[in-house]
């Protein structure tokens, strides 16, 4: 894994849209994990949940986005947020 | 092909390097202050190296030390606590010890049974009986910290109560104050590490074997002496003693295969 | 639609300080959880909470207050759940691991009270735990001086009652704390408006004791030497069941257990063959202090269990559901609750018998006894644990830390050097 390289967030307005899309990104076999949103990137939203993508799973995800129509806000890109030894908690 | 192993303990006052040859025969050494940047420190160390013929090609490197991390080249990290562990057995011969190792800004104390480390301890976030701690009192002084314990030898009849180093450098200024003898307020400083030092020894069960000093004040005879007599017990030091953490780390790149 | 700012807003919170501890979740959450591979999907549904830690579970405890349930805030296992649930009340847990709340516990606690207290102090008078807001009543107990004393400034703040737990384990001190369960059932009722029946005892002793098989059945799997789940996973499943819904909790971790067992079965572990097993024991890990699992996860081992009240001390032991009055299962609640081996007790050798045990059943190779800064009771205990796990031959590594960064590298060293004598 690319520690603190960049990855891309699905954002979404409430977790249950992101919880139904991680479900079809899934079961499309397109690798994303829940992840908290990080705050830099989440702007208004209050939605604390988003869908980490690995950079080569965006282009996959898209397309099954586009496939169901699957409601989502934004998807953004954003490095350095994976570090196991930084050694900051919080 | 490893043709030398080399070890480097980045210490928090400074950086010891050593180079062994096949034999585990010590071909070089070099000792410098930390300074303010462990990757600088570490980058001299290289040139260093290389300038004495000793590329690193050749070689595998273990780094160790609070600045362990700060090496880029180093095949390998180790934990300046096994490092100081076998580079004591290796520097003093002996497979079963207790090390003493009163760092710059830590004292450890490591338990060795057969050549392994089987217990440990470290004293918490607290400079007290650490090298820093006779530092800032030897500053306080106006002297050398070897001069320091020299002074301590001829003194007697005074301590200082205070834990906390900042508190004890103001307990030492007001005995300057009050025109205590130099020679005085170096025992107490001194007695006052060995007493911290020998507290956290005694926390270790420890048996019959031998005991040894590791790091910087290996060279300070007063120092041995006074903590000899705390412990009861014979306190040995050696020529390689402040070297133990890089004799330990060159060690552990025995094992590393390139 | 989760429009949670609104509520924080209604809860009376400060958002603007709230937002700082916004910012440094998610990094945190990334470095600790989303580094590791192959962590099992059951924990999909912790992802998600701690994700919206403070935004999910607290819209549903307002929604079941707008039904006239009430919250009950608890700070430590001896409060008994059951009786709780019994008068159809909730418990939560509540804020309390992050040095977040520090400083505004220090505001107004003296600085050398272990940071759990003052945390949780700093949580409540800084409103940043929403949480710390919602509960209609909190339940203290008398654990040790620094939560005693604290209790009576945060009373001044909330309906605050406190239990009195015995500090020693003779047959009176469980008559006693009979007694104590009896009297808060009485408050509880009280202030429920809900009268406690035997029935509705006994159906909310099973949900909890269901609730303790499901978290058991999840450490089973961490026996296995085929390690199937990290110990920050387990961890944080551990953390999150103090604040979540009894029944849904048993379900989830349920589900987890099953998808372990399967792994399990078809030699699925997330670390190498011969990775070593390390036992933590000492002062609780509360939500979110991850700081120590974290470093002996990325300094080459791996948790295998925790013996503390957010582990072992939690689920072990259950309470005999088949008493058919309520002076018999105030009872048998009391025996099972004294059954817990808190240093607060003395003697507690009970905690050595546990250690020693925990060693053989999860193939432990080694102990870290790590107690929170403070913590006199543990700290103090540290003694006797590390003196019996050397008589019995398991190393162990006695250490002591707080909520702040700052120590981490001293902390990598102690592990690390731990890891290595481990190593051979």
């Amino acid at each position: 894994m690319d520690e603190g390289g960049l990855r891309w967030y699905i954002l979404f307005a409430n977790y249950e849209q992101g919880l139904a899309l991680h479900e079809l990104l899934t079961d499309a076999g397109v690798k994303n994990r829940i992840a908290p949103a990080p705050r830099a990137i989440q702007g208004k939203l209050s939605c604390g949940m988003s869908l980490l993508l690995e950079p080569d799973a965006v282009e996959d995800a898209r397309r099954c986005i586009a496939a169901h129509q699957a409601e989502y806000y934004d998807i953004v890109p954003l490095a350095g947020q994976i570090r196991s030894r930084r050694d900051q908690y919080c | 092909m490893v043709q030398y192993l080399i070890g480097i303990d980045i210490g928090s006052t400074c950086a010891k390097t050593v180079v062994m040859d096949g034999e585990r025969q010590i071909q070089f050494r070099l000792l410098q202050p930390t300074g303010w940047s462990s990757v600088d420190t570490a980058e001299e160390i290289r040139r260093r190296l290389e300038s004495e013929g000793f590329p690193l090609e050749d070689a595998a490197v273990v780094a160790t030390g609070y600045g362990r991390v700060s090496v880029p080249y180093a095949d390998k990290c180790v934990t300046e606590i096994t490092c100081h562990g076998r580079g004591a057995c290796h520097v003093y011969g002996e497979s079963c010890l207790t090390v003493i190792d009163i760092g710059g800004q830590d004292t450890k104390i490591i338990q060795i049974q057969q050549g392994a480390v089987s217990d440990f301890l470290m004293n918490d976030k607290c400079s007290a009986g650490t090298g820093r701690f006779l530092e800032i009192m030897a500053n306080t002084l106006a002297v050398r910290p070897e001069e320091l314990c020299q002074m301590a030898a001829q003194g007697g009849g005074t301590s200082i109560s205070s834990m906390c180093t900042v508190f004890a450098e103001s307990e030492v200024i007001s005995l300057i104050g009050r025109g205590e003898k130099r020679e005085n307020i170096a025992f107490a400083v001194v007695d006052s590490i060995v007493k911290k030092v020998a507290s956290q020894a005694g926390r270790m069960s420890a048996g019959q074997e031998a005991v040894c000093l590791t790091g910087g004040l290996c060279g300070y005879p007063y120092l041995r002496q006074s903590l000899s007599a705390a412990l009861g017990r014979e306190v040995r030091t050696a020529e390689d003693g402040r070297y133990a953490g890089a004799v330990g780390a060159a060690l552990s790149a025995a094992a590393i295969q390139k | 639609m989760s429009d949670y700012v609104s509520m924080w807003k209604d809860l009376g919170m400060d958002l603007e300080n709230h937002d700082l501890l916004c910012q440094v979740l998610p990094t945190a959450v990334g470095d600790v959880f989303l580094t590791q591979e192959n962590r099992p999907k059951g924990m999909d549904f912790w992802d998600l909470v701690i994700s919206e830690v403070h935004g999910i579970r607290p819209k549903e405890l307002i929604e079941e207050q707008k039904k006239g349930r009430k919250v009950f805030g608890t700070f430590c296992v001896y409060v008994p759940d059951e009786v709780v649930v019994a008068a159809n009340g909730i418990v939560t847990g509540l804020c309390g691991g992050s040095q977040f709340w520090v400083p505004g516990g220090e505001a107004v606690l003296p600085k050398s009270t272990c940071p759990l207290i003052k945390a949780s102090v700093g949580a409540r008078l800084g409103r940043t735990c929403p949480f710390f807001r919602i509960a209609d009543m909190y339940v203290g107990e008398t654990t040790c001086d620094g939560k005693k004393k604290a209790y009576e400034i945060l009373g001044e703040d909330v309906p605050l009652y406190v239990m009195d737990v015995p500090q020693m384990k003779r047959e009176k001190d469980i008559l006693k704390w009979k007694d104590e369960i009896a009297e808060f059932a009485k408050k509880v009722e009280e202030f429920t408006g809900n009268t406690i029946t035997v029935e509705k005892l006994n159906e909310a002793i099973h949900i909890i004791n269901e609730k303790r098989k499901a978290l058991a059945r999840v450490y089973n799997c961490r026996k296995s030497t085929c390690l199937p789940i990290s110990g920050r996973d387990a961890l944080l499943m551990m953390q999150i069941s103090f604040f979540d819904d009894p029944v849904r909790c048993a379900q989830m971790c349920n589900k987890l257990a099953g998808e372990l067992e399967q792994r399990i079965a078809d030699g699925v572990s997330v670390v190498p063959a011969g990775t070593k097993r390390i036992l933590v024991t000492g002062t609780p890990l509360a939500v979110p202090n991850w700081k120590l699992h974290n470093i002996i996860e990325t300094s080459g081992a791996a948790v295998v269990c925790e013996e503390m009240c957010t582990g072992t001390r939690y689920f072990e032991n259950l309470v005999d559901e088949t008493q058919t009055t309520l002076d018999g299962q105030f009872m048998a609640l009391s025996q099972r609750y004294m059954k817990t081996n808190c240093a607060c007790f003395t003697p507690n050798t009970g905690r050595i018998d546990d250690i020693l045990r925990m060693v053989k059943e999860y193939h432990v190779d080694g102990v870290i006894d790590c107690s929170l800064k403070f913590c006199c009771l543990y700290d103090t205990e540290k003694y006797s644990v590390s003196r019996a796990l050397k008589e019995a031959g398991v190393p162990v590594l006695s250490l002591e830390t707080d909520y702040a960064d700052t120590d981490a590298e001293q902390l990598r060293t102690r592990i690390g050097a731990f890891i290595e004598l481990l190593n051979g």
